[in-house]
Order: C-alpha cells, then sequence, then structure tokens
C-alpha cells in the first residue's frame, strides 16, 4: 500500500525531537539528504508548521520551504532587497490545517465571492483556483495525499470568503486521519521532551 | 585613409572603460582558419593568429584535455592580444580564466593550491537545475528616484499571465537591469529569481497593434499562461570550483563562524570529480574544457612547473596558455637557466607559438584601431609621426600618447589631433629609452645614487 511506503520513509528517518514554547519540534532526516521540520501545539496536538529543506544538485543547501503554516518572515538580508520581491498588497497563500480538513488560506483577496472558482483537477493531481476577473490564479498540489498516492475528490473541496481572505478546505480521508494519530503516537514516545537545548544528531 | 571607417554600435547605458586590449573582439581569422590583415581588432602576427586558430578549434571541440601552448615573443607583439582574441572567440559559455603569474604568490594559500583553483575555475560543467523564474508580460513599471537625486531608487513592476497579475517591488540591481535591457509595457520578460538575470522573449500579441518605433527583429510572443511563477529546469555552466566551494563550505549553524573557504581539502575535490563523472555516464552533465591563461608564466617557479607537468596530465584539465616575453633566463627557484625560463621538461610538452615585431605598415593600423577606440581624431601627418614614435620607441609608448595627445588637443579647443600636439606630448612624457638617457646623465643628483645596479634583476 502507498500509504504504507510513506510510514516507512517515516520510520526510517532521522528524527530529532524538542519541546519549547509549548510546542513539540521534530526534525526528521531522510535517507535522501532531505530534511523535514514539523511543529505540533502541545495541548492541541495540531500541526502548526511543516516545512523542507532540499539540497541541490550542486550540492548546496537550499532555503526552507513552508508546506504549512506561516512563510517565514525572516530578517531581510540586503542582497534579497538587492534583486525582487513580491509587494506586501499581493494575495498571500498559505495553508493552515485542522484535524479534520487541510485548509488553505489566501489573504488580501478584495473581491466578492463570486469572482472566485475552485476545482479539483485528479488528473493533474492538484486544485485551481481561478477568479474570473484575472486577478488571481494559482495551482497546487495536495502534497499529504501525493506522499500517500490517494486520488483526489471533488466533492471533498469546499470554499468560503470573509475578510478579504479565501478558505479553501478539503476533509481529508480516512487514511490520512489514521496515519497521522499513528505517527503522532510515535512522536510523542520520541524523548528529547525536556525544555531548552537537546543535541541535534543530525547536523 | 585607406580602409572604410565602420561605424560601431555603442551601447549608451552602459558606462564602459577603454582597456589595453579593448579593442579585440576575436581572433580575426575567416571559415577556413585564414587570417585576415586587419579584422576583429587584430593586425599582422598572421602565422601565430593561425596557430591560435588551430588551437582555438581544438578547445571548441573539447575532446582533447591537458594540452598546453605557450605564447612567446618580445614585450609588445600582441601576446595577450592573441589570448584574448581567443577568449573573445570562446564566447561566454566556455570557461576562460586569466591571470598573471605572480598571482598565485600569496600568504593566503599555498602556490599549488593557487593554481589547482586556477584550473578548475577553467573547466565547466554544463548541469540541469531547478530554478524557479517568473514569467509575463510587463503591465506597468514604475520607477520613483529621490528628489535629492541621492539614495535608492524604489521601483514596481506589474506582471500579468493570462490569468492573473501581481505586483512587485524592484531592488536597486534590477531597476538597473530593467533599464539596460530596455524593457517596457507590453513585453513579455522571464526573470530568473535567484540571480534577477532578466531576458527579453518579445512583445505581447495584443501590443501589435501599436505602431511604435520598433526594430526589425522584434518578435512578438502569446502572454504567457497560468501562474506567474514557475519552476524550470535551465541549464547552465558552473566551473568545477565553484561546486567544491559549495560543497566545502561548514554547513550548518558552524557557518556563521567560518570565514573565506581558503584552501580546499583533496577529499572534497575527489568527491566531487567522482560525482561528476557519474553525472557525466548518467547524461546529466556535460563536461566543459575551458582554458587557462597564465601571462608572464616566467614569474611561476620550480614546484609550480612540475605541477603543471602532473596537472595537465589529468583527463579533467584545461587547455592551458601561457605567455612569456623572456629569452634564455634563469628559472626561478633554481640557479639553472632555460629558454623562457621554463624547465625543459615542461616545454617539452608545449606548442609554441612565437610572436614577431611588428612592421611599420602594422604599426599604423594598430594605432589607427586604438584612436576609434579610444575616441581621437588624428590627422594624417600626425598619424605618420605617432607610427614614427612607435617604431623607435614602443608601440605601448605610442598607444599612451594617443589620449593624452587627443586631451591636449582638447584643451586649446582642436577637433583633430595635429603634428603640433603629439609634439607636445612627446616632449612632455618621457618613453622608457629617453628616461634612461636621462638617468645617465643626471643621475648623480638623483637620491640614493650610489647603488650602482649593472642592470634589474627581474627573474
Amino acid at each position: 500500500m502507498a500509504v504504507q511506503n510513506w510510514i516507512d520513509v517515516l520510520k526510517s528517518s532521522k528524527k530529532t525531537a524538542l519541546i519549547h514554547d509549548g510546542k513539540r519540534k521534530i526534525h526528521y532526516l531522510f535517507t535522501d539528504g532531505k530534511e523535514m521540520s514539523e511543529e505540533y501545539d502541545l495541548k492541541t496536538d495540531e500541526l502548526i508548521v511543516r516545512k523542507w529543506r532540499h539540497k541541490s544538485t550542486l550540492g548546496a543547501h537550499g532555503q526552507w520551504e513552508v508546506e504549512v503554516g506561516e512563510p517565514l518572515a525572516g530578517p531581510v538580508n540586503s542582497s534579497d532587497s538587492e534583486v525582487i520581491k513580491e509587494n506586501c498588497s499581493n494575495p498571500v497563500f498559505m495553508r493552515k490545517d485542522t484535524k479534520t480538513s487541510f485548509q488553505w488560506r489566501i489573504r488580501n483577496l478584495p473581491y466578492p465571492k463570486d469572482v472566485f472558482s475552485v476545482s479539483v483537477e485528479p488528473s493533474d493531481r492538484c486544485i485551481i483556483i481561478k477568479t474570473s476577473n484575472k486577478k488571481y490564479y494559482k495551482k497546487f498540489n495536495i502534497t499529504d495525499l501525493d506522499r500517500s498516492q490517494l486520488p483526489l475528490d471533488n466533492s471533498a473541496l469546499s470554499f468560503t470568503h470573509a475578510n478579504n481572505t479565501l478558505i479553501v478546505s478539503y476533509k481529508k480521508p480516512k487514511e490520512t486521519l489514521t496515519l497521522e494519530q499513528e505517527l503522532l503516537k510515535e512522536l510523542k514516545k520520541l524523548k528529547g521532551s525536556g525544555e531548552g537545548d537537546v543535541d541535534c544528531k543530525t547536523q | 585613409m585607406a580602409t572604410t571607417k565602420v561605424p560601431e554600435v555603442r551601447d549608451i547605458t552602459r558606462i564602459e572603460r577603454i582597456g589595453a586590449h579593448s579593442h579585440i573582439r576575436g581572433l580575426g581569422l575567416d571559415d577556413a582558419l585564414e587570417p585576415r590583415q586587419v579584422s576583429q581588432g587584430m593586425v599582422g602576427q598572421l602565422a601565430s593568429r593561425r596557430a591560435a586558430g588551430i588551437i582555438l578549434e581544438m578547445i571548441k571541440d573539447g575532446h582533447i584535455a591537458g594540452r598546453a601552448v605557450l605564447i612567446a615573443g618580445q614585450p609588445g607583439t600582441g601576446k595577450t592580444a592573441i589570448a584574448m582574441g581567443i577568449a573573445q572567440s570562446l564566447g561566454p559559455d566556455t570557461p576562460f580564466t586569466a591571470l598573471a603569474g605572480s598571482e598565485i604568490f600569496s600568504l593566503e594559500m599555498s602556490k599549488t593550491e593557487a593554481l589547482s583553483q586556477a584550473f578548475r575555475k577553467a573547466i565547466g560543467v554544463r548541469i540541469k537545475e531547478e530554478t524557479e523564474i517568473i514569467e509575463g508580460e510587463v503591465v506597468e513599471i514604475q520607477i520613483d528616484r529621490p528628489a535629492t537625486g541621492t539614495g535608492a531608487k524604489v521601483g514596481k513592476l506589474t506582471l500579468k499571465t493570462t490569468e492573473m497579475e501581481t505586483i512587485y517591488d524592484l531592488g536597486n540591481k534590477m531597476i538597473d537591469s530593467l533599464s539596460k535591457e530596455k524593457v517596457q509595457a507590453g513585453d513579455v520578460i522571464t526573470i530568473d529569481k535567484a540571480t534577477g538575470k532578466i531576458s527579453k522573449l518579445g512583445r505581447s500579441f495584443t501590443r501589435a497593434r501599436d505602431y511604435d518605433a520598433m526594430g526589425a527583429q522584434t518578435q512578438f510572443v502569446q502572454c504567457p499562461e497560468g501562474e506567474l511563477q514557475k519552476r524550470k529546469e535551465v541549464v547552465h555552466t558552473v566551473s568545477l570550483h565553484e561546486i567544491d566551494v559549495i560543497n566545502s563550505r561548514t554547513q550548518g549553524f558552524l557557518a556563521l563562524f567560518s570565514g573565506d573557504t581558503g584552501e580546499i581539502k583533496s577529499e572534497v575535490r575527489e568527491q566531487i570529480n567522482a560525482k561528476v563523472c557519474e553525472w557525466r555516464e548518467e547524461g546529466k552533465a556535460e563536461i566543459i574544457p575551458g582554458v587557462l591563461f597564465i601571462d608572464e608564466v616566467h614569474m611561476l617557479d620550480m614546484e609550480c612547473f612540475s605541477f603543471l607537468n602532473r596537472a595537465l596530465e589529468s583527463d579533467l584539465s584545461p587547455v592551458l596558455i601561457m605567455a612569456t616575453n623572456r629569452g634564455i633566463t634563469r628559472i626561478r627557484g633554481t640557479n639553472y637557466q632555460s629558454p623562457h625560463g621554463i624547465p625543459i621538461d615542461l616545454l617539452d610538452r608545449l606548442l609554441i607559438i612565437a610572436t614577431s615585431p611588428y612592421s611599420e605598415k602594422e604599426t599604423r593600423q594598430i594605432l589607427k584601431i586604438r584612436c576609434e577606440e579610444e575616441d581621437v581624431d588624428l590627422s594624417e601627418e600626425a598619424h605618420t609621426v605617432l607610427t614614427r614614435i612607435g617604431m623607435e620607441t614602443s608601440l605601448r609608448y605610442a598607444i599612451q600618447l594617443i589620449s593624452t595627445a587627443g586631451l591636449v588637443c582638447r584643451k586649446r579647443k582642436g577637433t583633430e589631433v595635429q603634428v603640433e600636439d603629439i609634439k607636445r606630448v612627446y616632449s612632455l612624457f618621457l618613453d622608457e629609452a629617453r628616461s634612461s638617457q636621462y638617468m645617465k646623465e643626471y643621475q648623480d643628483s638623483f637620491l640614493f645614487n650610489e647603488t650602482q645596479t649593472g642592470s634589474m634583476d627581474t627573474s
């Protein structure tokens, strides 16, 4: 089973855990050199942040890519401002899951609800957000389902619009829910529960 | 003048400084590798240019690694010019690394390390990498210059595809390159997000009806579809040295405490060589052997020469071009004399190209080319006088006089440099021979004149 596959990959990875700031932080190092870092809320066990880092072909460390949670707001380097970046008035895309569904929020979209259309493209395994006034367009995958190789279903998708924010929700399938519970159980077994600095073996 | 003047198209937006060899644009050969008398800034030296052309073909083929070429000749006979010509004809994709022999003597790293870095800089690897690019049609560019005239410019760029529109904030570098590329509303452009490189794809079809002043080569393209930011596989060339540096940097938070890379461990190099060979076998990468040019090669010492001997045997070695103006002289670091100051065993591996002094006609041509390059108008008589000076003193001295005479001429509000201007600067600035003469006559009145060395030890 494909879901099993992903569990095995997770199990084989080197994990380092620490509890800090009311969050359980886990760092995974996979055998192919990829790194994943997750943060869970200690009380609600909700996933707050999940980010990835890949090595480039030439062997350089890439930037952290945020999959779930707020985009990184690091200090602005002078070299960054030299080139090009999105204006702050542009729509901001981020994923923030709930217990039962994957959820994406796009802020800064001051258009009425009937402008938007959200659909699933099963052949491309992605969700497409379109606007009839041609201001915003986004094509994105549900990475969790891709990893478990589960099919996409149009009926699981819904969206609302309020306060200049478009919220797209996709109900998590059964397989994902069981996987997440299992993973969480596994993570709670990891030691490193003490506050403060923990040796990070993976670095 | 004998030949017609070719009007040059100059890029006005970028101010270029005129270097000693900035007039050289190639080797000046035709398709059969026959040298033209005057072409691409090169004059004369027909045999050497032809030889260089053959070497060039060999480099372009890229099959033969580790060949070494020596360009030998008197000072001012165009050795560096030939090397520059090769570099220009190779184009931007073949790595060309130039260094002077004295550059490898550094306190930061050993001589052999400096040489191996130079060698690895001259080997390119063409590899596919995924990068993030922005592709869209320009809706609007807005650049605000501060009212005071100084300080950072602020800019905004609005790009769209058929589906969406995004506003970007521009940094200073981006503003400069946008204005250099003359990007305007209606152009379809791609921007490499990491490097900031802009390429113009053409003009959007929706703007086809504006009858702007546009060149014949303007291409019309469709407005891109879908998202503005895309991941694209791009092929680019990096040098082995760059891969070394990326992989030898301390990773993680320790990187904050380590300074520059300094010496690179040989294990890292071996790993990378193995990796590159693997990529090549898998068809992921292509190796482009480039050119390493070492000027003033007699400045290298015995250890460096023996290192070169060994380095040329590696199959990952570039074509090495060296230049020297020395005759039979001491090899640095030994007491042995050898031709060009290079040990015989290394000389045996070299293909030697000789350059010969320029004839009067060739000197005249070169001076004319330099006048065009430096934007100085020379009258016919002044040109003749300058050629005489070039023949009797040195070509370099004559070239120095061009811009100085040009300035003198401009100060007296003349438009064309006359013989008087040349005479004026000739009397103002001494050439090497006259300077030596002066020294001989008046050395008693100079400071430290009792140190009587026969000749300068330059080996």
